[in-house]
């Protein structure tokens, strides 16, 4: 692993069910707000109802002719790059070009599994092909690119739960490498009854707002959302007098090799991702200032996350945010990067909600109030189906 | 920076492994079309081969798009002469325009004829994109950075800019790279519905008049080094590029041997002649192996195997001439020292994968 130059972040948006925007999330996470509430726009027939984090309808735009067309989970990214591309004074038509790329991590975003369509078809009626038209046009990257009129590469990133931690990742290399001189990267992912239905049949979904890191945690809640941010070459950076707001520092991937559903418990991927985004920082454990964890509030995921976080970072304040926001799957990784980032500009840390009681078996606490910070660089970590870990190494200045 | 292809491991209709794809090159002619009920022609791949690599047992839980994605995976770490390709630093990248399609259905089937609370979590997990490449971490015990994408036909093009961004880092010295997609009735109906009854199972491409795409499944998987070495007989990839065609990115050479994705999409396959250099040669092999997201994927392998061979295969005889440039057909032609592989989609999106002779 060669050590990396930083490459700028000059804009993000996000949104999730603790708010529209960065900020309103942010006033959220800091007043200790969770939304978890039994799902609104589909229904399904468990014996109990098992909460998510919703973003109401509303929240959503849906005005221009192109978004109607395209899928909820592209309506998200397209809602967060909106307010990415504002924040870093951007508009749209300095966006168009071979040099400007979009990388979009996701779930659902990608897969074909319309119920309804499905359905109709096993009965032997024409299903309306629109949905598959859909479908077929609603790549969230290439449906962001289409948006602003992007030519250079697009990739939409599908490595589960890590994507969106991934897609920013892959986003700042295309920068460093000289590929591009902009990158709208990130991730969303929206609430569907497959995944509902998937994440309960594998016994990991809690049915009350999820505990991450605490004893008595029994799994996740599903949430939806989108994160974009905006990556940008110095020279972009200088040509327009924009501002880098921070710095992607350090970029690490590896797999377990080890389940398919369940992370390795001596945590050998998560460690080594870790690792390998320091070492593209130049930077060491001592230099962090806290671990926004993925924090998922399953047990195997929480007891493999704290045991490498209590060793590579002794003593370092660390928290999920999952309880707020809920596990957004593909957007998780790009919603806790722009929480990162906002955490540092802040100084300060939100509550790790959800946790009461401490677990022994991890030998490590989560910050349970709101806390202040005084180092300017943070990793935010993602565990994935597959055995598949990332991480992000992110700051507030270059070096 | 070029990448090294070290070993190459190929699954599809016509077979597994690069002598059979080599013979059925040699042969010339479409393999067997597998008819499938209700749902038209198909492609169809068959992965009992993995039971060499892998214990059955292992397979019990492993999907049939997994499945072929870790054949073509075993074939070419095989091929390279790897002991394992878990050692040091090799990175994992797979790529698909569907993923695991047939797996996604049969979820749904389960909920449907079960109720949702007793919905499969096996195919649940077996359902979501990455599954192939957490099954392909498992089998060989890869530990290195893992990656998977999707971007419908350019899906290819897409990963393959990560793997030589991965070698380029050094975040990988060598990089198990591959393109798997598989067919389902689901596919097999939507193509139906979208392009009409069209049995006669040969597929024409570059028909300007004709929709004659086939669906079709497979995996190919290549490892790349950007250390060249004795085992890089299939050559490099030295090019690799993506965008709109109204770009002025795209440079096409006069001087190399062009292999068309075309796939019988007439809507897509009438964008070729606009764009290549009057007077070029070219082939196209998407008669050998259908209609599939991947299928870029087994255009370089062919390249490859080309490179290795030092000469051309014939394009398949339902090809037809076309205007403008010269359509291979003897197999004799020596190989030249570069061949671009295009390939152009709906929007006008391109994407280049050009090798050379290393």
């Amino acid at each position: 692993m060669n050590r990396g130059a930083p490459v700028a972040i000059a804009g993000i948006g996000c949104l999730s069910a603790a708010g529209r925007s960065l900020k309103e999330n942010m006033t959220s996470l800091f007043a200790g707000k969770r939304h978890a509430a039994p799902p609104v726009r589909f229904s399904s027939r468990h014996p109990v109802s098992y909460p998510v984090f919703e973003i109401p309808e509303y929240d959503l735009p849906n005005d221009a002719s192109e978004i109607k067309k395209v899928s909820r989970t592209c309506r998200l990214g397209l809602s967060a790059a909106v307010e990415a591309l504002q924040d870093a004074g951007l508009d749209a038509g300095q966006m168009t070009g071979t040099r400007v790329g979009v990388c979009i991590g996701t779930t659902v975003g990608s897969t074909m599994n319309n119920e309804g369509f499905y359905r109709d078809y096993l009965s032997g009626m024409h299903p309306d092909m629109s949905v598959i038209e859909s479908f077929l046009r609603g790549n969230p990257a290439s449906v962001i690119a289409r948006e602003y009129g992007i030519t250079g590469p697009c990739q939409t990133v599908v490595n589960a739960c890590s994507s969106g931690t991934d897609a920013i990742g892959i986003g700042a290399a295309w920068i460093s490498s000289g590929m591009c001189d902009m990158v709208i990267a990130g991730g969303a992912d929206e609430l569907c009854r497959v995944t509902y239905n998937g994440f309960i049949s594998l016994m990991i979904t809690d049915d009350s707002p999820c505990r991450p890191f605490d004893r008595d945690r029994k799994g996740l809640n599903l949430g939806e959302g989108a994160a974009v941010l905006i990556l940008e070459s110095d020279r972009s950076l200088l040509e327009r007098k924009g501002q880098a707001r921070a710095f992607v520092l350090g970029y690490g991937s590896a797999c377990d090799g080890y389940h398919l559903t369940a992370p390795s418990p001596d945590g050998k991927g998560l460690r080594k991702a870790i690792s390998d985004a320091l070492i593209q920082s130049g930077r060491r454990p001592k230099d962090i200032a806290f671990i926004n964890a993925h924090g998922t509030a399953t047990k195997d995921n929480d007891r493999t996350e704290a045991m490498v976080i209590r060793e590579m970072f002794p003593g370092a304040p660390f928290f999920s945010t999952k309880g707020y926001t809920g596990h957004a799957l593909g957007a998780a990784g790009a919603i806790e990067a722009a929480f990162t980032i906002a955490c540092l500009e802040s100084g300060m840390i939100p509550a790790n909600t959800g946790f009461v009681s401490p677990d022994p078996e991890l030998g490590a606490i989560p910050v349970i109030e709101n806390t202040g910070i005084s180092k300017d660089i943070a990793l935010s970590d993602s565990l994935a189906f597959g055995g598949h870990n990332g991480a992000l190494l992110l700051g507030l200045a270059r070096g | 920076m070029e990448m090294y292809i070290k070993g190459l491991g190929v699954v599809g209709c016509f077979g597994s492994g690069a002598g059979d794809l080599a013979a059925c090159l040699e042969k010339g002619a479409p393999p067997l079309i597998a008819k499938v009920s209700a749902s038209g022609p198909a492609y169809l791949a068959e992965t009992s081969k993995l039971e060499t690599f892998v214990p059955k047992k292992s397979l019990r839980r492993i999907d049939h798009f997994s499945q072929m994605a870790a054949l073509a995976a075993c074939l070419a770490v095989q091929d390279a002469g790897e002991p394992s390709s878990g050692a040091g630093l090799t990175g994992l990248i797979v790529c698909s325009g569907y993923g695991a399609a047939q797996s996604t259905f049969s979820f749904l089937d389960s909920v449907i004829n079960d109720g949702d609370a007793c919905a499969s979590p096996t195919l649940f997990s077996n359902s979501v994109h990455n599954s192939a490449a957490g099954h392909i971490s498992i089998l060989l015990k890869m530990e290195g950075p893992c990656l998977t994408v999707s971007q419908f036909g350019m899906s290819v093009h897409s990963a393959l800019l990560i793997a030589r961004q991965w070698l380029h880092e050094g975040r990988a010295d060598q990089v198990l790279f591959g393109a798997v997609d598989e067919y389902c009735n689901v596919l097999g109906y939507c193509r139906r519905r979208f392009f009409g009854e069209d049995d006669t199972g040969i597929m024409t491409p570059l028909s300007q008049e004709r929709q004659s795409a086939i669906p079709g499944e497979g995996a190919a998987f290549f490892l790349l080094s950007k250390e060249k070495n004795e085992k890089s007989r299939y050559g490099a990839v030295v090019d690799v590029a993506m965008g709109r065609i109204e770009e002025k990115g795209m440079n096409l050479s006069g001087d190399a041997i062009y292999f068309l994705g075309a796939d019988g999409h007439k809507s897509c396959d009438r964008l070729y002649k606009g764009v290549i250099p009057r007077g070029i040669e070219a082939a196209c092999y998407s008669p050998l192996y259908g209609s599939l997201p991947a299928g870029p994927a087994f255009d370089m392998a062919i390249a490859a195997l080309s490179i290795r061979e030092g000469r051309l295969f014939a394009s398949p005889e339902s090809v037809k001439d076309q205007e403008g440039f010269r359509i291979i057909r003897g197999s004799n032609t020596a190989a030249p020292s570069l061949i671009t592989c295009l390939k152009l989609e709906k929007e006008d999106e391109y994407g280049i994968i050009t090798l050379a002779d290393g």
